[in-house]
């Protein structure tokens, strides 16, 4: 779990360690776009005791060198080493029509048409083709992966905090007779 | 070497025979598949199928440009979940 959205925050990096003598940090990014990770403005440690701004000096290999305020050492470089950093949820950019973070999907739980509960969404995949909703359940053995598409899932309810969807047969192992 | 052009693209005659059936019937289903190495062709748009990766099926909607590749190439077998960060999913 790399994000907690009931905090809003999301997890957008970590710290691999110091990058040379002067007070540089070695920043390993997990964004869509890697050099993002420094407009997300200052970045906070896990429990939040600690905040950065972020200055990328140069690409690196793995990530990127940086300067994060209030680190002037190596020492004190050093001791950040795995950190991770989050990032406030409401400074991502708002998405258009159809689009959601990933964040913003998991946890969300997820109804059939008739509103009985299926699961909640555990991940979200994409293998090249649709992206995918990893659904996992008190019902269900192994997680189910549902296609992200207008047909099998025709409402996203951010608001009430659900999905419903309409999946094709032979998807959940329950359902099959459906 | 490629493939010879005269041979035409391959896919197992039981994919095909899936595929067909499942136009036909006009249900919205999952057709499983264990044939990873069949060509993606032009009759297969708007299919679902879900393709082995040698522990379950995965669900590949198959687009235009999709077409020409194999079906092992959306079905990945080993796992990588990553970070989420600000990554985007679109609903197609």
């Amino acid at each position: 779990m790399t994000g907690d959205t009931k905090t809003g925050r999301v997890c957008v990096g970590a710290i691999a360690g110091a990058f040379g003598v002067r007070g540089e940090v070695r920043l390993k990014s997990f964004c869509a776009n890697p050099a993002d990770i420094a407009t997300y403005g200052a970045l906070t440690t896990e429990d939040g005791s600690r905040s950065f701004t972020v200055t990328l000096t140069r690409p690196v290999k793995n990530g990127f060198a940086a300067r994060l305020s209030g680190v002037t050492g190596k020492e004190a470089a050093d001791a950040l080493r795995g950190v991770r950093l989050h990032a406030d949820r409401a400074l991502l950019p708002d998405l258009g029509e159809d689009e959601f973070y990933h964040a913003d999907l998991i946890g969300l739980t997820v109804l059939d048409t008739g509103g009985t509960a299926l699961g909640t969404v555990r991940a979200v995949l994409n293998h090249g083709a649709t992206d995918l909703l990893e659904i996992g359940g008190p019902g269900l053995q192994d997680t189910v992966l549902l296609p992200f598409t207008r047909e099998a899932v025709p409402t996203v309810d951010m608001a009430a905090g659900r999905i419903v969807a309409d999946p094709p047969d032979g998807l959940f192992p329950d359902r099959a007779d459906d | 070497m490629a493939r010879s052009v005269w041979k035409g693209p391959f896919v197992d005659a039981h994919v095909l025979k899936k595929a067909e059936a499942s136009r036909d019937s006009g249900r919205k289903e999952v057709i499983k598949i264990w044939s990873r190495r069949s060509t993606i062709l032009p009759q297969f748009v708007g299919l679902t199928f879900g393709v082995y990766n040698g522990k379950k099926h995965i669900p590949v909607l198959v687009s235009e440009d999709m077409i020409g590749q194999k079906f092992g190439e959306y079905s990945p077998t080993r796992t990588y979940h990553g970070h989420m960060a600000d990554k985007k999913a679109k609903r197609k």
